[in-house]
């Protein structure tokens, strides 16, 4: 029978702090950073203008279809020879998962304004507002609304998709955990504590996500998906 | 500096890939067929009343939604071979990880799917005469299907995405060879490019179809 020794991982708890921390920092500037270029990129996509909507749409399909993995390997391996430029792990990450959270948060976007009714533009031009503002000031804030549940949900599924940041050795919790693993000949033990850590922090805001479903869902509020 | 772009090293490792295609085929359909089947499974189990269903199923379905799915392929590689006799394949760590994670998520559509199904459908199978597990499997369960199918083809495009990950644990497939072959070429701009682009191809047919069942239910329903 294994005797499980938890002491050799807890002597080793700065260094998975340390990773939990780079992992919420990807995640953090990844979801800034998506949340931005995403709101563009809906923008673009459900432009009259065709030169901007075909980009957009090329980008959304592309970083939705391939597997992250294979992007963060592109830009971790094939874009600085091509752009000549200085890659560490750290920027590769950012751009990857910044550039494929805006892909999906793009398509949560574009539902969400697509779902506040036509009249809502009509009365907003009739008053004399201009495109813009109606977008800013009637449609967005409450297609906003509609859509927390989705971004949350797609937030969650971010901090899940950073471990691959593992992969090019940026030092989040998994990195930290797979070599405190290989250090004290204990994988059972630290990829265990990992794994409940990762359940702690994304069970949290799991919760907090339907929570706010829920809220929504009593209040009458529609949600897109 | 401007890159010079040579994809004849690629092509010329047409084995490799074609090798890492295999692999990734072998494990999709290992994951779709383990994934979706035991989905089914402890999707039921999560609508039954019966607690000693109920509860296993639920606390199965939040710890693998809720767990990175690399985490959870390398626990099953580095980690649960301390606890049994034998060493556990790259293969086998790889198709527990994903086939578990899709078989949580796809616990929640099977759910989702049942549940949407009208009482009176209930009542109508039972008025009949037929025993639970007929009006599931006669009744419920095939009007149900036609409701999740988009949420199933989706979960079978993140399951093909997710096979990737196979590659941290040294399995041989499609991305594994891409990196096999940039090392020994020095052409990782050739090489990963052609990674994406198979990945594109394969994937954008599977994509475009969801979309086509999505927007038929829709007008459907």
């Amino acid at each position: 029978m294994y005797r499980w020794d938890f002491a050799p991982v807890l002597a080793n708890a700065s260094l998975l702090a340390e990773g939990l921390l780079n992992t919420l920092k990807v995640t953090g500037v990844a979801l800034a950073c998506g949340l931005v270029l995403g709101l563009a990129l809906a923008l673009f996509r459900l432009s009259p203008r065709r030169w901007l909507s075909w980009p957009a749409g090329l980008v959304i399909e592309v970083f939705r279809t391939t597997p992250p993995l294979v992007q963060l390997f592109w830009f971790f391996f094939a874009l600085p020879l091509i752009a000549g430029i200085e890659m560490t792990p750290f920027l590769a990450a950012c751009v990857t998962f910044s550039i494929q959270s805006a892909a999906f948060f793009a398509e949560v976007f574009r539902a969400g304004i697509v779902s506040v009714e036509r009249g809502q533009w009509e009365a907003a031009l009739a008053i004399g507002l201009t495109r813009r503002q109606t977008l800013g000031r009637i449609v967005l804030p409450q297609a906003v609304k509609r859509m927390i549940p989705a971004f949350l949900e797609r937030a969650i599924e971010l901090m899940k998709t950073t471990t691959l940041v593992a992969t090019i050795a940026y030092a989040d919790l998994l990195f930290e955990a797979s070599d405190i693993a290989q250090k004290t000949f204990r994988p059972l033990e630290t990829f265990t504590v990992a794994a409940l850590i990762y359940f702690a922090v994304i069970y949290v805001f799991s919760l907090l996500g339907r929570g706010l479903e829920r809220r929504l869902a009593v209040s009458g509020e529609s949600t897109v998906h | 500096m401007a890159a010079h772009w040579d994809f004849a090293s690629v092509f010329a490792n047409t084995d490799a890939l074609l090798a890492g295609l295999a692999g990734t085929l072998r494990l999709f359909a290992i994951c779709l067929v383990l994934g979706l089947g035991l989905g089914l499974v402890v999707g039921l189990a999560r609508y039954a009343h019966n607690r000693w269903l109920y509860v296993p199923a639920t606390i199965f379905v939040e710890f693998f939604r809720n767990t990175p799915v690399l985490v959870q392929i390398l626990w099953f590689y580095f980690a649960l071979p301390i606890l049994l006799p034998f060493e556990i394949s790259p293969l086998a760590a790889a198709s527990l990880g994903i086939s578990l994670n899709s078989a949580a998520f796809s616990a929640e559509i099977y759910r989702g799917g049942i549940q949407s199904i009208e009482r009176g459908q209930w009542d109508g199978a039972r008025a009949i005469g037929m025993r639970w597990g007929q009006a599931m499997r006669r009744i419920i369960l095939p009007q149900a299907l036609k409701r999740m199918l988009p949420a199933l083809t989706n979960r079978a495009i993140e399951i093909f995405k997710m096979s990737t990950l196979a590659s941290a644990v040294a399995y041989v497939e499609l991305l594994q060879q891409g990196k096999l072959i940039a090392s020994l070429n020095f052409n990782p701009i050739e090489a990963y490019t052609a990674i994406a682009v198979i990945f594109f191809v394969l994937l954008w047919p599977l994509v475009q179809f969801t979309y086509l069942l999505e927007r038929r239910l829709k007008r459907d329903e």
